[in-house]
C-alpha cells in the first residue's frame, strides 16, 4: 500500500469517526444545540478536504483530532429558559369573596391565597386548554406543551396554574406547613382560577374548555369535570399518566422514592442536570423550562441553597384522598375523555374494562416517562389537538337522524 | 405429515414456529386472502367468535367448547392479537388453520390488526421478544392488510339443532327456540322461545346471574316467559318458519359496526381494503364503531369511529335484508349482548380479559337450514321479499326480520395452571 493510499485511508477513517461522534451528539442533544452541531460538521469537512488536497494529517488544536466525542459537558446547555418564551402573561388572581358555601368551612376564613397562573389567551372562538400539574410540579410543566399546541392550533389559549403550595401561588396559613391539599379544595381552586381569569381578562363568557391534568392534576380535573360546575363550556378532559389502581399501588413506595431525591441543589443548573440525568424529565428543553419553577433559594444551606418549594413527603395524608374513586369519576363524568399513559400496564381493571367497552380514548407513549407532556411535548400536543378537534362542537357535523328524515317524509 | 400439519401441531402446543416458516405461512395466507372479497360469504352452520387478544389457552378452551377444527366451521371477527401474552401463537395458529382449511375458517380484520395499534398494545414487543427481530411482526402485518372487512352468513336456520348428541332433535324442533344459552359443558342454561315481536319485552336475552352457572334447573322449561307462542307460520309466532324458503335472513359479521359512509353491504365491497387501517373513513368506522342507546349517529369516545343507534341498525338491516349484525370489539361481561330488538349482537370471546377483568366469554352458533330448499329468500342482494314486496306495517319505522335461531355457548377462562405467565412488570415508582 502506498503512502498516499494509507493517508487517504486514514483521512476517510477520520471523517467516518467524525460522523460517528456527530451522531452520538445528535442523539444526546435532543435537537436543542443545532448551532454547535454545525461547528462539528465544519471541522470535519475542512479537515477532510485538507487531507485530500495536501495529504497531511497533523493534529492541530482547531481540528481536535484527539478530542473526545462531544458530550454533555460542552454541548448541553443547562441554562434555564424563562416562562416568557412560552406564555403571553402571568396572572395573580384572588378567589371570589368568601360568600361561597361549598368550600370547607374550617379552612376558608383564615387563609389568604393568591393564585398564580400563566396564560396565553385564546383568539376568537378558540378553545382554552386549562392545565393542572401534578404534586410537586408547577404550571411551567406545561410551558413547552403549550407552545406545541399553539403551533398546531394557533387560536388556542392555554391557562396553566400553580396549585396551592406549588410554584408561585402564595398562601398564608394559620399553621405553617399545614396547607389543605384535599382533592375538593384543589378542584375548587381550579374552578376559581378559571372564573377569576375570565373576570380579569374580561371575557364575555367562558371559552370552550379542555381540561388537562397530569398525575395529581389528572385527579383534580376529573373531580372538577364530574362536579359539572363548568357546564356546557367543558368540551372534554384529558388525564396524563395517572390511573387509580396503579397510583394506589405506587403510593407504598413513594416515601422511599422521595427520600432518594436530593434535598437541595447548589444551583439551578445542577437541578436541571439532575432531572435530565435521572431521566425524571427526558427532554432537556422541558427540564430547562420547568425545573426552575420547582425550587427556591432559601439561603439556609450555603452549599445547597436551592430546595424544593413543595415538601412532597408532608403531603402524604392527602395521597389516598387524591386517587380514591378516580377511575369511576373518570368514566362517569360528562364530556370527551382521553387518557394518555406511558405504558398500557398502568391501566387498572376498571379502566381496562372501560377501554374495551369504548368509553374513552386511550393513547400510549411507551417511550415517555411519567412526565409525558414534558418528555414528548410534540406528540402530546398532537394528541390534545386531535382530541379537541373531535370534541369541537362548533365543527361537529353528524349525519342526520333517521327519525328526522322520516319526519320530513323522505324515503330512507 | 405436511409442513402445514406440522406447524398446526407445534402451534397447538403453544410453541412458535421458526421465522422462515412464519414467512412461508404468511405468504401462503396472503395468496389465499387476496382472493377473498371485502365481504366473505359464509354458509351456515358456522360458529362466530369475537375478540381473542392473544389469550392462547382460552382459544384452546374455545375450541374445546365449540368443537375442533375442521369439525366445526369458525368465523373469527378480528382482534386476534395484543394484550394477551400469546398473540403470536394465537394468530399464527388461526392463520395456519385458515390456510389448511380455507372453507372452514374465516378471519376478518379487527382494529388491533394494524401496525400502529400493535406497536403499542403488545404484539410488536412480543414478536421482538420471541424472535429477536421485528421481521415476524412485519410478515403478520402484511397479512393483516389482506384480511376481509366483513362476512355475510347465509342459510342459517331459524330452528336450533340439538346442543349435544344426547338431546333428541325432535324435542328441539317442537320447542321452536329462538335463543339458547349453554354453558361450557353443553348443558342448556337458558332457553327463549320464538315469540311475536310485539309481545317481547325480553327480546334481549340477557341472562341474570352467572350465565355459566350450573342452573340446570332451568332445564327445558322456558324461564323467560310463560306466554305460549303459536306454531310456526301462524300469526302468533311472528315468524314464517316452516313456510317456503329460508326466512332467517342473512347475518352480517363485522368487527366494530356501521359507518355513516356505508349504506349497503355492496358499498363495503367497493372499498380498497389492502392498506393500514386509516384514522377515519368507512374502513376505519367498520372496525371502530359501537352501537349505543342513542338516536342516529354520535361521536365515539374512543377517538375513532362513531356511535350508532337502534334506528341506524334497523334501517341498515331492512335495506340490506339482514336479520342480524354480529360484531365484537366491546367487552361484555356476560360474553354476549343482543341489542335493539335482537337486530345486533356483540360477541366477546376473551374470558377474563387481560387476565383480570373477570368476564366470561361466548361464541355464537348458527345452525344450518335443513329444509333442503336451499333458497335464501332474504339473503343480501335478493330483492324479492317473502311477502312479494308488499308494503309492511312499520311500527318502528322498519319491520325487522326475525333473526336466525342462535345458540350462545358461554365459557370461562382456561385453568390458571395451564399457562406460564410472564412476571408482571413492577409498578411505576413515581406517581404523584
Amino acid at each position: 500500500m502506498s503512502d498516499l493510499q494509507r493517508k487517504l485511508g486514514k483521512a476517510k477513517l477520520k471523517s467516518a469517526m467524525g460522523d460517528n461522534s456527530l451522531k452520538e451528539v445528535d442523539e444526546n442533544e435532543d435537537g436543542d444545540q443545532l448551532s454547535e452541531l454545525r461547528e462539528v460538521v465544519d471541522d470535519d469537512s475542512s479537515s477532510a478536504s485538507s487531507a485530500s488536497s495536501t495529504g497531511t494529517i497533523i493534529p492541530s488544536p482547531r481540528q481536535k483530532l484527539f478530542a473526545r466525542p462531544e458530550g454533555i459537558p460542552r454541548g448541553r446547555s443547562l441554562e434555564q429558559i424563562p416562562w416568557t418564551t412560552y406564555f403571553e402573561r402571568e396572572l395573580f388572581l384572588k378567589p371570589p369573596a368568601p360568600a361561597q358555601t361549598d368550600t370547607t368551612p374550617a379552612a376558608t376564613p383564615s387563609v389568604e391565597i393568591t393564585y398564580h397562573a400563566y396564560l396565553t389567551s385564546p383568539v376568537g372562538k378558540g378553545p382554552l386548554f386549562v392545565m393542572h400539574h401534578g404534586a410537586g410540579s408547577s404550571g411551567l410543566s406545561f410551558a413547552v406543551l403549550s407552545s406545541e399546541i399553539r403551533k398546531r392550533l394557533p387560536n388556542a389559549g392555554v391557562l396553566a396554574l400553580d396549585a396551592r403550595g406549588h410554584g408561585s401561588t402564595t398562601i398564608t396559613s394559620p399553621k405553617p406547613g399545614s396547607i389543605d391539599l384535599s382533592l375538593h379544595t384543589l378542584s375548587t381552586d381550579l374552578y376559581n382560577v378559571i372564573q377569576a381569569a375570565k373576570t380579569q381578562m374580561a371575557w364575555p363568557e367562558l371559552p370552550p374548555i379542555i381540561l388537562v391534568g397530569h398525575s395529581l392534576g389528572g385527579a383534580v380535573v376529573t373531580d372538577l369535570a364530574s362536579r359539572g360546575s363548568l357546564g356546557p363550556s367543558l368540551l372534554g378532559y384529558a388525564v396524563l399518566d395517572v390511573v387509580e389502581g396503579s397510583a394506589m399501588d405506587a403510593l407504598q413506595s413513594m416515601q422511599t422514592y422521595l427520600s432518594s431525591r436530593p434535598a437541595g441543589f447548589a444551583s439551578l443548573k445542577d437541578a436541571i442536570e439532575w432531572h435530565v440525568r435521572s431521566r425524571t424529565i427526558r427532554n432537556a428543553v422541558s427540564a430547562r423550562t420547568s425545573v426552575p419553577g420547582l425550587l427556591s433559594d432559601d439561603g439556609g444551606n450555603p452549599t445547597k441553597p436551592w430546595v424544593w418549594k413543595t415538601d412532597l413527603a408532608a403531603t402524604q395524608p392527602f395521597w389516598e384522598d387524591w386517587f380514591v374513586g378516580l377511575s369511576k369519576k373518570f368514566l362517569g363524568a360528562r364530556g370527551g375523555k382521553m387518557l394518555l399513559l406511558a405504558g398500557t400496564d398502568r391501566l387498572d381493571t376498571e379502566l381496562t374494562i372501560g377501554q374495551m367497552q369504548g368509553k374513552y380514548a386511550l393513547q400510549v407513549f411507551p417511550e415517555a416517562g411519567h412526565f409525558i407532556h414534558e418528555d414528548l411535548p410534540e406528540k402530546t400536543a398532537v394528541a390534545l389537538v386531535d382530541f379537541h378537534k373531535r370534541n369541537d362542537r362548533s365543527a361537529l357535523v353528524l349525519p342526520p337522524k333517521v327519525s328526522d328524515l322520516l319526519a320530513q317524509g323522505k324515503r330512507v | 405429515m405436511s409442513d402445514l400439519d406440522k406447524w398446526v401441531a407445534q402451534l397447538r402446543a403453544c410453541r412458535p414456529i421458526p421465522e422462515a416458516d412464519v414467512r412461508e405461512l404468511c405468504h401462503k395466507a396472503r395468496e389465499l386472502l387476496i382472493e377473498e372479497g371485502n365481504v366473505v360469504t359464509v354458509n351456515a352452520p358456522v360458529t362466530i367468535c369475537g375478540d381473542i387478544h392473544g389469550q392462547f389457552h382460552d382459544l384452546m378452551e374455545l375450541f374445546r367448547v365449540g368443537g375442533d377444527v375442521p369439525d366445526t366451521n369458525y368465523l373469527f371477527m378480528g382482534d386476534f392479537v395484543d394484550r394477551g401474552f400469546y398473540s403470536l401463537e394465537s394468530f399464527l395458529l388461526l392463520l395456519c388453520l385458515k390456510v389448511r382449511y380455507p372453507d372452514r375458517m374465516t378471519l376478518i380484520r379487527g382494529n388491533h390488526e394494524s401496525r400502529q395499534i400493535t406497536t403499542v398494545y403488545g404484539f410488536y414487543d412480543e414478536c421482538l421478544r420471541k424472535y429477536g427481530s421485528a421481521n415476524v411482526w412485519r410478515y403478520c402485518c402484511d397479512v393483516f392488510d389482506y384480511l376481509a372487512l366483513g362476512a355475510i352468513v347465509l342459510g342459517a336456520s331459524n330452528t336450533l339443532s340439538p346442543a349435544s348428541e344426547s338431546s333428541a332433535a325432535q324435542e328441539y324442533a317442537d320447542m321452536n327456540l329462538e335463543v339458547e344459552v349453554c354453558n361450557a359443558d353443553g348443558v342448556s342454561t337458558f332457553q327463549f322461545p320464538r315469540q311475536s315481536r310485539s309481545l317481547t319485552s325480553s327480546s334481549d336475552p340477557q341472562p341474570r346471574g352467572s350465565p355459566n352457572g350450573s342452573s340446570s334447573t332451568a332445564g327445558h322449561s322456558s324461564p323467560a316467559t310463560g306466554n305460549k307462542t303459536g306454531p310456526p307460520g301462524s300469526g302468533a309466532s311472528g315468524s314464517s318458519g316452516g313456510s317456503v324458503g329460508n326466512p332467517a335472513g342473512a347475518v352480517l359479521c363485522v368487527h366494530g359496526g356501521l359507518s355513516p359512509l356505508i349504506q349497503t353491504v355492496d358499498a363495503i365491497r367497493l372499498l380498497d381494503r389492502k392498506q393500514e387501517v386509516p384514522h377515519e373513513g368507512a374502513m376505519c368506522d367498520l372496525l371502530w364503531s359501537d352501537p349505543d342507546d342513542i338516536d342516529g349517529w354520535g361521536l365515539s369516545p374512543r377517538g375513532a369511529g362513531f356511535l350508532f343507534g337502534a334506528d341506524i341498525v334497523k334501517e341498515f338491516n331492512y335495506k340490506n335484508d339482514l336479520s342480524l349484525i354480529a360484531r365484537a370489539h366491546q367487552l361484555v361481561m356476560e360474553g354476549f349482548k343482543e341489542m335493539f330488538d335482537a337486530s345486533i349482537v356483540t360477541v366477546w370471546s376473551a374470558p377474563n380479559y387481560c387476565y383480570r377483568c373477570g368476564n366470561v366469554a361466548a361464541l355464537l352458533e348458527l345452525s344450518e337450514d335443513e329444509s333442503g330448499l336451499g333458497v335464501f329468500a332474504r339473503s343480501n342482494g335478493d330483492v324479492s321479499r317473502s311477502d312479494g314486496g308488499q308494503e309492511k306495517g312499520r311500527p318502528n319505522g322498519f319491520d325487522t326480520l326475525e333473526g336466525p335461531a342462535r345458540r350462545y355457548r358461554v365459557f370461562q377462562a382456561a385453568p390458571q395452571d395451564s399457562r406460564g405467565m410472564p412476571a408482571k412488570k413492577p409498578v411505576a415508582d413515581y406517581f404523584l
